[in-house]
């Protein structure tokens, strides 16, 4: 909406501002700047930097509590006794089941879901016990090898000290909304070592708007908390790199077909948790204090077969995968007995997240399909590394349907622009056939499971917005001009429909004159004079028609003719809404 | 009732305090200090974890450097892959894990390892070293002629003199291999420059020229090794051999006559002497000679050449003069005036009759192998006369 033609802010600005001298001086003193910087939107930005840095302080202690707790449950090797595999998981899955329903209810389920359930229900209000919470039962679970990882947790418990710190500082209901996502950025963006994807999933997956007070903070933030964790934990990536070769166009088919891999693989991991989470958890209540440790007991068991990658967030394997250290075949079945092993570990409660899960799914499926491509078709000059990069990025889109954010994601991890297009290839293929088989994400999944409804961001993207334009009409009466005169004005609309005519101001401008004020002012005697000073309104505020027509709901109560003119020139009437057309232009949007 | 006012007047304090305390910029002020406090304890919490990971990756690493030394791959690389959870980026770690990875055989991880420490430091000369072997062994020659000059002028640990000669040998093996034998004799004189007096060292390298075809430098190297250890059997057969690859084959005898002497049982070194030997005595040019004794040398080598006309089937065509007529035929229209006498006479006869027994040599040793025995001397005699070498 153009300021240009509202007349409060005009009416403001001629009763507040001081002389120029005058104003200088009270902009710039001491008082004014004090007051500015402690302002709330400035305050908040500032609070921003504190909630990442004291995010990034959490996560690293968080990372080190998962690294103590693995070793100590684990052992120190790279290969563990089978009795350790078999009784780490089980034992710490009877402790956690007890934390989690005695001490710490709250810690189950999506840290996501519950940043959101803070933002759009709970005024931003998340219990720092959940924190504290989540921090103790996901380092256990996670250290013993469930299947988890440690992102999610992370967020969460940035969402959490951020809400705790928000409601120190007493900050505004508005701005307490927002808080949790803030602090989900930063524990997000320092558990993943990538500022950039962790601002994006944030504002895909849980503001779900772009707008530019937010993204200051949530920017700050992360970044503030990605700046603390390397602090401490160095500023490598998570994992090495292999180099990014695509020689032949034609390889743009092999990834597509791993688009289409990755896409029916989140599609099962996804319907799996659909199906067997209300399952577990209506089963009767003394079996949740066995579900972790069954479930421990079952990933300790795939460990003891064979397979000890499945354990924990697995990130070691992903970097091996990259550089080729398993076969394709190997891999296949690392991705299969992964999706399994996750899904024990989410369904029985077990608190933790499932990026870490999701990425060694993709990376494990790429790789496969890479070498499987490779050995198909020897021609090709495949690289299983960068198979497991883009395959990483295939299941975030599919599974975790956040599509922007796993194409950023790989490029942010990888640090090569060349791989954006199989990519944006494989992605969308996924991302795709996951819409068309699993029309519900995930998180929506899970927030319907916990009994609560949440706006879908995937709806939310997809909406069609009504336009200004949708519900503008062409105006009924003709258009006057502030410089004629009454009585021509008079005979202008001599035989014309419409009570409420509008005024063309000079130079520009639009008021609203009634055809009973025009009668009036005739029968006063000054049918002579020119109507612009006659007006009652001196000026009316006008709309274009790409502007949202939620804009059209702030003057259409107050004015009865609201102007849509052309952003070329304001002159130009494009036509006119009014209280009828907006509301039967929302009805019918309803309806339909 | 004054203790009433005191209270309230307590109360009003503390309600004071506490809006006060409740006021941003305190806030903020001790929002500082609890983060300060924190980052403190994050702090000492990070030194104690760092310590206990470093011990830890030393404990697996000095297992797998055992493990290593003892050419126990398989355990070495869990060793080190055990350390390295403990320092993901230890370089040291990473070298020993790629080394045990070649060990078993594992290339393709083992360069990727490789690769990311060449990263790193691309002056490591081990790294450098490695990387050339494997692109050596994919049979990736530039890639691996780039990584071994790379290991040549590298940064060594320990004795770097050493660690770079045995670099820039490889190199050479490598070059002489694929047979790129100028690029071999540019590295082969860098090294000899920096060659101390080590006469095995320099016997190597006179080797080394030898199969690089610079038999000059190679003679060199030999004479130079044999001046510290005069009686090396295996030295003087280079020198000798060299000598005769020059055409220099009175040296050659010298040399090879000395190399039997010292190793009797060198049957190949013997055969070389036999055929320098012959090849000094059946040369109808050589200075110092009778014209009688030259006659009967060239009346030898006619009949030898007509021998080897007769065992070897020539293609027709082959070798035939300008007036289509076959080296046969011509061998045979001359015969007749091969005589002792006739060639003592006139000494154009004598180099018309020595001009065909060279040319039937040579293109008969095209058409059905390498001569032996007398014709290989005549075939050397015939180099010799054109000032040509092998």
């Amino acid at each position: 909406m153009s300021l240009q033609g509202d007349p409060e802010s005009e009416v403001l600005a001629d009763h507040t501002e001081p002389p120029r001298a005058t104003a200088w001086i009270y902009e710039h003193s001491p008082r004014t700047v004090w007051r500015a910087v402690f302002r709330e939107d400035n305050f908040f930005l500032v609070l921003s930097v504190f909630i990442g840095v004291l995010s990034g302080l959490a996560v690293v202690c968080f990372r080190y509590a998962i690294d103590w707790a693995r070793l100590y449950l684990l052992g120190t090797g790279v290969v563990l006794t089978p009795v350790r595999l078999l009784l780490a998981p089980s034992l710490a899955g009877l402790v956690i089941s007890v934390l989690v329903i005695h001490v710490f209810p709250r810690t189950r389920g999506s840290g996501v879901n519950q940043t959101k359930a803070a933002l759009y229900i709970y005024n931003g209000h998340i219990p720092f016990r959940t924190a504290i919470g989540k921090f103790i039962t996901a380092a256990l679970a996670i250290g013993s090898g469930h299947s988890l990882g440690p992102e999610d947790p992370s967020l969460q418990i940035g969402a959490s000290l951020a809400s705790v710190l928000g409601r120190k500082m007493r900050l505004s209901r508005d701005r307490m909304r927002l808080i949790a996502p803030v602090g989900a950025a930063a524990g997000l963006a320092a558990a993943f070592n990538a500022p950039i994807s962790a601002v994006l999933f944030v504002i895909e997956e849980v503001i779900g708007r772009w707008t530019a007070g937010i993204l200051g903070s949530v920017v700050l933030s992360a970044i503030s908390s990605v700046v603390v964790m390397r602090w401490f934990l160095g500023s490598e990536s998570m994992f090495r790199i292999p180099a990014v070769e695509m020689t032949q166009p034609l390889e743009l088919i092999a990834y597509a077909v791993l688009g289409v891999v990755g896409g029916i693989a989140s599609v099962v991991f996804a319907s799996g948790i659909g199906i067997l989470r209300p399952a577990f958890k209506g089963l009767p209540r003394w079996t949740q204090y066995f579900q972790p440790a069954i479930a421990g007991l079952l990933i300790g068991i795939i460990a003891v077969l064979g397979a000890p990658q499945v354990m924990g967030a697995g990130y070691e394997y992903i970097d091996q995968a990259m550089h080729g250290q398993f076969t394709w075949q190997f891999l296949a079945i690392l991705a299969g007995l992964k999706i399994v092993a996750t899904l024990l570990s989410f369904v029985s409660g077990t608190p933790g997240g499932m990026f870490a899960p999701t990425l060694f799914i993709g990376a494990m499926l790429g790789a496969a399909v890479g070498g499987a491509e490779r050995y198909m078709f020897p021609y090709l000059t495949i690289s299983p590394g960068t198979y497991a990069l883009v395959g990483m990025g295939v299941l975030f889109a599919g599974f975790l349907r956040a599509p922007m954010t796993s194409v950023f994601m790989v490029l942010e991890v990888s640090g090569n622009y060349s791989i954006i297009v199989p990519v944006i290839v494989a992605n969308t293929f996924s991302y795709v056939i996951s819409r068309g088989l699993q029309p519900i994400p995930i998180f929506d999944v899970l927030t319907r499971q916990d009994g609560l409804e949440l706006p879908s961001m995937e709806e939310l993207r997809e909406e069609d917005i009504l336009q200004v334009e949708d519900a503008m009409q062409p105006g009924e009466g003709p258009v006057l001009d502030a410089e004629e005169t009454v009585e021509k004005a008079l005979q202008h609309v001599d035989g014309t429909r419409g009570e409420d005519l509008l005024v063309r101001l000079s130079p520009s401008g639009w008021s609203t004159v009634t055809r009973d004020h025009l009668r009036a002012l005739a029968s006063d005697g000054k049918a002579s004079a020119k109507l612009g000073p006659l007006l009652l309104v001196p000026r009316i505020p006008y709309l274009h028609p790409d502007l949202p027509l939620e804009t059209a709901l702030r003057y259409i109560e107050r004015w009865p003719l609201v102007p849509v003119v052309s952003r070329a020139n304001f002159q130009q009437l494009e036509g006119v809404v009014s209280q009828r057309s907006v509301l039967d232009r929302y009805r019918e949007f309803g309806e339909g | 009732m004054p203790e009433v006012q005191e209270q309230k007047a307590s109360r009003e304090r503390l309600s004071r305090i506490r809006l006060y305390v409740r006021q941003r910029p305190v806030m903020l002020v001790l929002l500082t200090a609890v983060t300060v406090v924190f980052f403190v304890f994050v702090a000492a919490l990070s030194r104690a974890y760092r310590d206990q990971q470093r011990l830890l990756g030393n404990r697996w690493y000095q297992r797998g450097v055992a493990d290593l030394s003892g050419k126990r791959y398989q355990a070495a690389v869990t060793d080190f892959r055990a350390a390295l959870l403990y320092s993901r980026d230890n370089y040291t770690y990473q070298l020993n894990l790629a080394e045990a990875l070649l060990g078993m055989n594992r290339r393709a991880e083992a360069s990727a390892y490789f690769l990311n420490l060449w990263d790193r430091q691309p002056e490591d000369g081990l790294v450098n070293l490695e990387l050339a072997r494997i692109a050596a062994q994919k049979g990736q020659a530039q890639q691996a002629v780039r990584y071994y000059h790379d290991a040549v002028y590298a940064v060594w640990p320990t004795q770097q003199e050493i660690q770079r000669r045995e670099a820039r040998l490889e190199l050479i093996e490598l070059l002489l291999r694929s047979n790129a034998k100028g690029q071999a004799q540019a590295e082969l004189i860098a090294l000899s420059e920096n060659a101390n007096e080590d006469p095995v060292q320099l016997e190597v390298l006179g080797d080394l020229f030898m199969r690089a075809q610079d038999y000059e430098h190679a003679l060199g190297e030999y004479r130079l090794s044999l001046k510290a250890d005069g009686h090396n059997a295996k030295t003087l057969a280079g020198a000798g051999y060299a000598a005769y690859e020059l055409g220099q084959y009175p040296l050659a005898e010298h040399y090879l006559q000395d190399a039997v002497k010292q190793d009797p049982h060198d049957s190949a070194t013997a055969e070389r002497l036999k055929t320098t030997e012959m090849v000094l005595r059946m040369d109808p040019y050589r200075r110092k000679i009778s014209s009688s004794e030259r006659g009967r040398l060239v009346l030898e080598a006619f009949a030898t050449a007509g021998q080897r006309l007769q065992k070897c089937a020539m293609p027709s065509g082959d070798g035939a003069d300008p007036g289509g007529m076959s080296l046969s035929d011509q061998w045979s229209a001359l015969k007749p005036q091969i005589t002792q006498r006739g060639l003592q006479r006139s000494s154009d006869l004598a180099d018309g009759a020595m001009d065909l027994v060279f040319r039937i040599e040579r293109q008969t040793s095209l058409s059905c192998g390498a001569p032996t025995g007398p014709d290989l001397a005549l075939l050397l005699i015939s180099k010799l006369r054109e000032g040509n070498r092998f």
